[in-house]
């Protein structure tokens, strides 16, 4: 993709691209300036969904998020899945794609769920080798997400804002970073945030994802579920902002999976995002000039 | 630390519905406990992997009940888990799964139904196709008959049952007069699924006509086929069927395999 698209995006909030909000989409191109879509679900040989989201890519950058690479996996990665990345890539053209550091593969069974890694030497390698045997497979540098998590391991001596760089680090790949999942992990196993993302290499964050949670008691404990399902919670927002401060503006998108509302609600919360980001560079601006 | 492969290992047992009791052992215990903390990955898994069947089989969890079909799910996601993460290809074995599954086996038609509707899905996500122009056949001869075979729309299948199942899937759409009953006695039906444009469909065809295009579908030959339908029919009239081939825009390709003569020595 030309880069000047990439750098179009810089400064700009998207929203998730939903199959209820497609029909809409088409009909009235709202003034978003970019769509993601979840690239499992475009993966069919043909049908609707595939030319809808090729009609929207007429018009709109779109970037590519996959759930299904499984990174972490002990398994060797699914090549079958990865030659049908790469097809979709080279078919709809996206601005970025991204997967996450988790593991769903083992065996032949697919996990539906992006499952927490033990944060060791021996993950650490692993994970390395999967993402650049991606990045080899779709000739592009691939964004790696932070997940969100409701357990953490007895072993798992390495923090995972230190293990993601080190993963930026040895790859060249860059960071999806997740603000919602910054909060959920941190509420559920005791982390500070703010701490997180100041040991994040915020110069490979080239993504930032914001979402909403739900906050449930389990066992006189709160837990919170990342469950895109409502507006990004006001902490949330508070934590990009400073995230903002320590990266700078990057493409940001709101992420809405379930109870999704109407589309004019998720382009709310992108052009909050967008007003946060614009604020960020004034803000940066300001300080430079003074 | 064990081998990150017997973690794993321990989790998908977990996350399946086996023991979670292995797993808990490597995770933290801090607050809540270990159990509890993979319950909430279990509990999403199941879930999500329910919307998914759900998705696929609209009909089928409406005629159950939303609370058997979560129970059916839930047995059905334990004894065959995704293979890949495409869910859009999850699910194909729950027609079979209903048939052999006890609590439902006087709903005999249901896995018929399941069947349906997976067809309906593998249409929906198929290859668009170029329809094959008669005027390519124009050099063919009724001696080729023996060696040619023909490629359809990747969107075709076909479905058979003995029970009504297209009344029964038209009586469960959203919107369908909830006053409307099913004749259960109504009799069989034999479907050709495909889509057109944008819209999945299907339609009851004659026997001898299931018959001849389910035989091409499968890669028969079209004298094979013709001798297929006319077990059904004496009366099966291939001209006919050969102009309703193309008039319906089935077909996508043609093939004459090299001709095999017996003792050409």
């Amino acid at each position: 993709m030309p880069s000047r698209e990439r750098d179009d995006l810089r400064a700009a909030a998207g929203i998730g691209l939903r199959s209820v909000h497609v029909a809409e989409v088409i009909a009235t191109r709202p003034a978003v300036p970019w769509f993601e879509v979840h690239a499992e679900n475009y993966m069919a040989p043909g049908g609707p969904a595939l030319r809808a989201l090729e009609r929207i890519r007429e018009s709109y950058p779109v970037a590519m998020h996959a759930v299904g690479l499984s990174l972490g996996s002990a398994d060797p990665l699914d090549a079958r899945h990865l030659r049908r990345l790469r097809a979709l890539v080279d078919r709809i053209q996206p601005v970025l794609v991204s997967d996450h550091l988790s593991w769903s593969t083992l065996g032949g069974v697919y996990v539906n769920h992006l499952l927490p890694l033990p944060y060791t030497a021996e993950t650490l390698h692993l994970v390395c080798d999967h993402v650049a045997q991606a990045q080899d497979a779709l000739g592009r540098r691939l964004l790696v997400e932070n997940p969100s998590s409701y357990l953490s391991f007895r072993e798992s001596p390495i923090p995972e804002p230190a293990f993601l760089a080190e993963v930026v680090r040895r790859t060249g790949c860059g960071l999806l970073c997740d603000v919602n999942n910054i909060r959920v992990t941190s509420v559920n196993l005791g982390l500070d945030p703010i701490a997180y993302v100041d040991a994040l290499p915020t110069g490979a964050i080239e993504e930032f994802h914001l979402a909403g949670h739900s906050v449930n008691d389990a066992d006189g404990v709160t837990v919170l579920i990342d469950d895109h399902g409502a507006r990004v919670a006001p902490e949330v927002w508070a934590l990009y902002d400073y995230a903002l401060s320590r990266s700078g503006p990057r493409p940001t998108l709101v992420e809405w999976d379930s109870e999704i509302p109407a589309l004019s609600v998720l382009l709310e919360e992108a052009r909050h995002a967008g007003a946060l980001m614009d604020s960020s560079v004034a803000g940066e601006r300001h300080a430079v000039a003074s | 630390m064990p081998l990150l492969r017997e973690v794993q290992t321990t989790f998908v047992g977990a996350m399946l519905g086996g023991d979670a009791a292995p797993a808990a052992e490597y995770v933290a215990v801090d607050g809540l406990l270990p159990e509890a903390r993979l319950q909430i990955y279990r509990h999403h898994v199941v879930s999500s992997l329910t919307a998914a069947l759900q998705a696929t089989y609209p009909v089928v969890a409406r005629l159950v009940g939303d609370g058997f079909f979560r129970y059916a799910a839930h047995e059905f996601i334990g004894a065959r888990p995704p293979a890949g993460p495409c869910l859009f290809e999850y699910g194909e074995a729950l027609g079979d799964f209903l048939a052999a599954f006890p609590p439902c086996r006087e709903l005999s038609y249901l896995s018929d139904v399941a069947r349906l509707e997976w067809s309906l899905n593998v249409a929906t996500h198929a290859d668009e196709f170029v329809p094959l122009d008669p005027a390519n056949l124009r050099h063919l001869g009724a001696d080729d008959a023996e060696a040619l075979t023909f490629r359809f729309d990747p969107s075709v299948s076909f479905v058979a049952s003995s029970w009504p199942i297209d009344a029964i899937w038209r009586a469960n759409q959203p919107g369908a007069d909830p006053d409307r009953t099913v004749d259960l006695d109504a009799g069989g039906v034999r479907l050709e699924i495909r889509r057109v444009g944008d819209d999945v469909v299907f339609r009851g065809l004659e026997p001898a006509a299931y018959a001849f295009r389910r035989s091409l579908l499968a890669g028969r030959s079209l004298a094979g086929a013709l001798t297929t339908a006319q077990a059904e029919d004496e009366a099966f009239d291939l001209t006919e069927a050969l102009r309703a081939l193309f008039e319906d825009n089935v077909l996508s390709g043609f093939r004459l395999a090299p001709v095999r003569k017996e003792n050409s020595s």
